[in-house]
């Protein structure tokens, strides 16, 4: 390509000079005159009834400007990507130990600390419910309605039990995988500020447009009185596509007049935000002599805590990947996502497919290891290729390159043996 | 004693929103100075989504990247350009910002093609000249035709959005396209396991990515080494502990993620099959990195000891305790 191109060139950041010297500006870098600082109450159990709080104590602290409880959601007390299932400030029933009860704005970071300290929460305590097979026998606490069961996501290819009878060799697993942290550098984060009637957000967040939807929703405004500006955002992984501290933020301002700012301390961001999946998945594989696949069931089962979040959407993907990249004449994929007491689980970077990645490929070893066949022996006789079928019959028609990268990483092995 | 074993992980991976709708917009006011101002809904969250995007639209428009400024992800200038996961900013935001850059030139091509009498479809824009194809000797300054259209009232404005092809699931079967294409990838790992201590080293990452065509192949670069570093903490050692309903270990102190110190050799190799409905070929890299280097790395680690394991992360303890059983079986064998 010649060098007048733009694209094909490895060309700094745009932006690097301006993070690696420091002028580039995170959202805890604003600050405003008259801006308030805002902490949240949270759960500390993970099931109950919540009976009341008393804020007025709390509200006569001195700095402490305002104390909101889900009364003060003027508009629709939910959020949520693919379900608004999560109260912005609970009303009557706590899901999980983190969920935000109530609100404070004060001068200082001092008072906000005191102030939370200072209310006082009435609850009755429910039984709990912390793993998804317990969430979904007969009988067991309920998060919502009448089932945990959130999502049973189902791919039917093929006959699997013709495969298995077929089969030179059939291996079975189960794999688990625990909940993990994104880890982001940069905790959440949000400015509010409030014009009249019109709220702006600064936020440090992965989807502002989503977010502006959120906080208009929440404060009952038209879409195009709220603007979501995304600041610089120190890393997301996923753990920032969720409403943390955007709708807060607003309406504190929004009640206040005043600009308010929410920082997570890194510890809030742990118990606050959403985790990945943890998984438990039963896994069957089944091949020829010659090393082919036949087939797969697979059955994942995951806990997708107390909120949906993304977890439809992971399930899904989890299930539409459960091959892994090959040809699979014969596939039976059952995907549930249940609810439980534990922290919500959402996206996290690879989106439930890391989780079945990794049961896949030991899978494809151990046949390996079964047939007489190395671990490249037996990837090359399966990879899918351009005029193949995946596992939700889509037809592969060009842009295929696994077995390219196959073959890429088989020469450097090759090249680089001592 | 220390054992030496390799492992390989293979993956693929839908980009974009799952058998849903998942467009974006982008804007594009080309200044009559040849600066650029792109408005996009794409957030760049540290991935390197604006600097990608800036140098599709210098592509189009003929400009250097460095003269595009990128205004990202401010809801009352920006369009909506979906969320920054789904791997999906490169490949859906990409085509948005070619679509809206090759609308703003539009006046110039017109422009450009009276004053050189060829068809504006035969016309090139690079390096700040407008030129036929055939004959890049023949060109016109960039800005000049900006001015020309400035002085004829004609503004150089561009939108433009992009949804890719995508079916719904059906219910029953999971029958359906969800994605309008797919990233590839495969890495090999060596590790070297103590088997006093259970420790594990990865001494080597190669990983392979099939990412259509890298816009930028040191930012390729930097999210596949992101993405293997994040995995080895997820083979090795990330687990958040919950215990009814409570996590045990909220904080850097208790709950560890990889540093560099943990982190081995990693070769990046980019691999271009390119797609043919994405901005000069490319698909996505974002998430795929760290999807197939769990699997590598314990395979390799299964491939040293002769033991294989199911359980994420594999630690020090589960390895021990692995060993230990395979020992005590070797004995029972031994003895009868």
């Amino acid at each position: 390509m010649s060098p007048d191109h733009a694209i094909g060139k490895s060309l700094p950041r745009l932006e690097g000079w301006e993070k690696v010297t420091g002028q580039c500006r995170f959202t805890d870098d604003l600050s405003m005159p008259g801006m308030l600082y805002a902490g949240v109450l949270r759960s500390t159990v993970p099931h109950a009834e919540l009976l009341a709080l008393e804020t007025e104590a709390a509200c006569r602290l001195p700095g402490v400007v305002a104390v909101l409880t889900a009364r003060d959601v003027p508009g629709h007390n939910a959020v949520g990507i693919i379900v608004r299932d999560e109260p912005v400030l609970v009303e009557d029933k706590i899901r999980r130990v983190g969920d935000p009860l109530a609100l404070v704005a004060a001068e200082s970071k001092k008072a906000v600390a005191e102030a939370l300290a200072a209310i006082k929460v009435s609850l009755r305590e429910l039984p709990a419910v912390f793993s998804p097979r317990e969430a979904m026998a007969p009988g067991a606490p309920l998060l919502r309605g009448k089932t945990n069961l959130l999502l049973h996501r189902k791919i039917r290819k093929g006959n699997v039990e013709e495969a298995l009878a077929r089969a030179h060799v059939v291996v079975e697993n189960t794999y688990t995988t625990p909940f993990v942290e994104h880890a982001a550098l940069e905790p959440e984060a949000s400015l509010a500020l409030r014009e009249g009637n019109s709220i702006t957000v600064w936020t440090s967040t992965q989807n502002p447009h989503f977010d502006r939807g959120e906080i208009a929703s929440v404060l009952g405004l038209e879409q195009n009185r709220v603007r979501v500006v995304q600041q610089a955002t120190g890393g997301g992984f996923g753990g920032k596509l969720d409403i943390s501290t955007q709708c807060h933020a607003a309406l504190l301002a929004w009640h206040t007049g005043r600009p308010v700012k929410l920082v997570y301390s890194r510890e809030e961001s742990f118990i606050a935000s959403g985790k990945r999946h943890p998984y438990t998945i039963k896994y069957l594989s089944a091949a020829n002599r010659e090393g082919k696949l036949l087939g797969i069931k697979v059955e994942i089962l995951a806990d997708t805590g107390a909120y949906a979040s993304y977890g439809p959407g992971v399930l899904t993907r989890a299930a539409v990947h459960a091959t892994g990249p090959y040809y699979v004449p014969h596939v039976h994929v059952d995907a549930y996502a249940v609810y439980t007491n534990n922290p919500y689980c959402g996206a996290m970077r690879g989106f439930g497919v890391p989780q079945v990645g990794f049961a896949h490929e030991i899978q494809m070893d151990i046949l390996a290891e079964k047939l007489g066949l190395d671990a490249w022996e037996i990837r090359s006789k399966n990879f899918l290729q351009p005029g193949m079928e995946t596992a939700t019959n889509q037809l592969l028609r060009q842009s295929v390159g696994i077995g390219e990268t196959l073959r890429r990483v088989k020469a450097e092995v090759t090249e680089t043996a001592i | 004693m220390k054992k030496r074993g390799w492992g390989l992980g293979c993956m693929w991976y839908g980009i974009g929103n799952t058998g849903l709708a998942n467009p974006s917009g982008a804007f594009i006011d080309l200044l009559n100075d040849g600066t650029v101002i792109l408005l996009t809904g794409c957030a760049d969250i540290g991935q390197g989504s604006s600097t990608v995007l800036a140098q599709i639209a210098a592509e189009v428009l003929g400009v250097e990247p460095g003269k595009v400024r990128v205004i990202a992800g401010d809801t009352g200038v920006t369009p909506e350009g979906g969320a920054t996961s789904a791997s999906r900013q490169t490949y859906i935001s990409g085509m948005a910002v070619k679509a809206a850059a090759q609308q703003a030139q539009q006046p110039l091509l017109r422009k450009a093609a009276q004053l050189l009498g060829v068809p504006k479809e035969e016309l090139v824009c690079r390096d700040y000249k407008i030129f036929p194809f055939f004959d890049p000797q023949r060109s016109v300054p960039l800005q000049e035709m900006i001015r020309q259209c400035r002085r004829a009232g004609e503004m150089t404005l561009g939108h433009g959005w992009f949804n890719p092809f995508t079916t719904g699931l059906d219910e029953e079967t999971g029958r359906g396209s969800p994605y309008a294409t797919y990233a590839y990838a495969t890495q090999w790992a060596e590790v070297e396991v103590d088997t006093e201590t259970g420790e594990v080293t990865v001494l080597r990452l190669i990983a392979a990515h099939d990412v259509g065509k890298a816009i930028n192949p040191m930012a390729v670069e930097g999210q596949i080494e992101g993405g293997c570093a994040m995995g080895l903490g997820y083979a090795l050692m990330e687990e958040l502990i919950v215990e009814d309903g409570v996590i045990l270990n909220a904080g850097f102190a208790h709950y560890l993620i990889p540093t560099m110190e943990d982190l081995p050799e990693i070769r990046a190799i980019i691999v271009e099959e390119a797609e043919e409905t994405g901005p000069f070929g490319a698909k996505g890299v974002g998430e795929p990195p760290l999807i197939p280097t769990a699997p590598a790395i314990i395979n390799a680690v299964s491939n040293a000891l002769g033991v294989r394991f199911f359980s994420l992360p594999l630690t020090p303890e589960k390895i021990l305790a692995a060993l230990a059983k395979k020992e005590g079986q070797q004995g029972r064998r031994e003895a009868t």
